[in-house]
């Protein structure tokens, strides 16, 4: 059941039929995304399975106490993952008997992928999610593992076993510009123009990212940024300023023409910015 | 603290080499960071008679540093920080060839400028102009831009000296700001600039920008359209001509804004100081006029292609 191809979809875009991946690199990054989809499924009064290796986990997503009948907790337990499997599968069984039109699963598999025999029953279970979630008009699913815990080789099995790869939902999209989180560096990912008229909602998502973490450094990923307006840099280096002493704001993958124009300001103007990695080629215009 | 800015009016090589390596040398003796930016073939010939001091006196050719007005004036900034706190003892010859008219009042500001933009700065410029090859008009107007003359024997002071708003405004008096009746115009009416910037993109790349000007002009001439919707009065629109090998963009409103002989001139110390803004926009493309009357205010920016 491998695929070799796969997409990669901001998890509030994931519909029934999606059996998708999340390798997630901390708390932040799992709370984020796992949080967007138990909390629009239970938003929209879809049944949720949650399944974790703790009894009684914290549920991103989670506002208040939701009934039982909406969320299921489920524990993956220590006796492998057939038995966690089962349990899914009755649930699964159950709320499509009780006539919820969308089902949404999420299973931690940390526990599981980090034991080598563990692991190899993990990939057949893998196996039969898929057969039951593919072909379904109501299931969607995340799989999800730390990937800090896991050995590099099963978590590169894992992900190959999705096709969907869960992301983030954007922190703001509209025609021009999309401001997306980045966990592993943290920051944001801008793609698109950045003007005037968009300084203020960089400046709400800049401001969840630096609430989230206050020290260390955190990065732009500019590589699909066709423009910056000076406002844009003018305002980040005002962050910066106000960050002074904790970490400067990095921008990674800068394409040439934005270098060109900033390398014209001078980076002596722009004290607490710096360049992080290197640019790409120039992003391809969109169609 | 203060700048001192003469101007050798020199009329040989010789006399050249002998005011300019004096001076130099001086420079080196006081512990100052003696730099020489200089024409070929004088360049060569200073630097053969300087070999003895190596590295303490660093060269430049004027050729390469002197070919946007702004852009020198950053380049000079850039100089005296990497050389702070040494203060920076500096052989200045700008490049007067190859201009047309208009460039060369650009240049000729220049040099006022200098007084104002490094005025609170330790350093000591002695700018060569050669009476015997230069056009008359360049030279007739050192006196009005450099506070000190020398003709290598005797200093005095420039009693025709003239500071620079006023002389700012001197430079400004000749402008002259048709428009064809054929230039593209379109209506700024959101704060969206996204169209702005398609629009002078596009005509940017039709007349065959390299892609780094095109970007530079475009982030200019949103940031000139920026500062009109935060702060002018509408209607307000973009025009966009060519003239030969010129590009000229210009982005006017309804309001009264009247920018000053200096207004972009004067580098701000970073992107948070006021007037980063109009400063970029004046490095960013060859040529920013600016003006302001009854009919409105008008940023007009020129890129050579």
């Amino acid at each position: 059941m491998e695929t070799f191809w796969s997409v990669r979809r901001p998890v509030g875009r994931i519909r029934p039929g999606d059996h998708a991946w999340l390798g997630y690199c901390g708390v932040e990054e799992h709370d984020h995304v796992v949080g967007a989809f138990v909390r629009e499924g239970l938003l929209a009064r879809d049944k949720v399975i949650y399944l974790c290796a703790d009894a009684h986990p914290e549920i991103p997503g989670v506002v208040g106490r939701p009934p039982a009948s909406l969320l299921t907790v489920l524990e993956t337990g220590h006796d492998g993952p057939g038995p966690a499997l089962a349990a899914l599968a009755a649930e699964v069984a159950a709320a499509e008997r009780a006539g919820f039109a969308a089902i949404r699963v999420t299973a931690d598999l940390t526990c599981a992928a980090r034991d080598p025999e563990a692991a190899r029953d993990l990939l057949d279970c893998e196996a039969a999610v898929e057969r039951l979630v593919r072909p379904s008009t109501a299931i969607s699913a995340i799989c999800r593992a730390d990937r800090r815990r896991v050995p590099p080789e099963t978590m590169a099995r894992l992900r190959a076993a999705h096709a969907v790869h869960a992301a983030p939902d954007p922190d703001f999209e509209d025609a021009v510009l999309q401001i997306v989180r980045t966990f592993d560096p943290r920051g944001l990912a801008l793609s698109g123009e950045l003007d005037a008229s968009r300084h203020t909602v960089l400046d709400q998502a800049l401001a969840l990212v630096l609430a989230g973490g206050d020290h260390g450094p955190v990065h732009l990923d500019l590589a699909e940024l066709r423009f910056i307006d000076l406002g844009a840099l003018n305002m980040l280096a005002e962050v910066a300023a106000r960050r002074a002493g904790r970490g400067p704001l990095i921008l990674d993958r800068m394409p040439s023409q934005l270098h060109e124009v900033i390398t014209t300001v001078g980076w002596n103007m722009l004290p607490g910015l710096q360049v992080g990695c290197a640019a790409t080629p120039d992003p391809l215009p969109r169609p | 603290m203060s700048l001192t800015h003469r101007a050798l009016l020199y009329d040989d090589r010789d006399g050249f080499l002998a005011a300019t390596s004096a001076f130099l040398r001086q420079g080196v003796e006081e512990g100052r960071a003696a730099v020489a930016v200089v024409r070929e073939p004088n360049l060569a010939a200073l630097r053969e008679e300087l070999a003895s001091y190596g590295d303490a006196i660093e060269f430049y050719d004027s050729a390469e540093f002197y070919r946007h007005p702004v852009r020198t004036l950053k380049s000079y900034l850039e100089l005296v920080e990497r050389k702070a706190p040494l203060p920076v003892h500096a052989v200045a010859e700008p490049v007067w060839d190859g201009h047309d008219a208009r460039q060369r009042v650009e240049w000729v500001r220049y040099e006022s400028l200098i007084n104002v933009v490094f005025a609170n700065c330790d350093a000591s410029s002695l700018c060569p102009y050669d009476r015997s090859a230069l056009p008359a008009d360049v030279v007739d107007q050192v006196r009005l831009t450099h506070p000190l003359l020398t003709d290598g024997a005797e200093h005095r002071d420039s009693e025709a000296y003239t500071d620079p708003v006023s002389f700012g405004a001197i430079c400004d008096r000749g402008r002259r700001f048709e428009r064809p009746d054929d230039a593209e115009y379109l209506a700024i009416e959101s704060d969206d600039l996204q169209p702005l910037r398609l629009f002078v993109a596009s005509r940017a790349n039709a007349h065959g920008l390299t892609p780094a000007a095109a970007q530079n002009l475009v982030t200019a001439a949103n940031e000139v359209a920026a500062n009109a919707l935060a702060h002018g009065v509408p209607p307000m629109g973009a025009w966009v001509w060519t003239a030969g090998d010129d590009l000229n963009c210009e982005i006017g409103d309804h309001g009264h804004w009247r920018p000053g002989p200096l207004t972009g001139f004067v580098p701000p110390r970073s992107a948070l100081d006021t007037g980063f803004g109009l400063w970029t926009v004046r490095l960013l493309v060859d040529l920013v006029e600016m003006r302001g009357g009854w009919g409105g205010t008008f940023v007009r920016l020129r890129v050579r292609r």
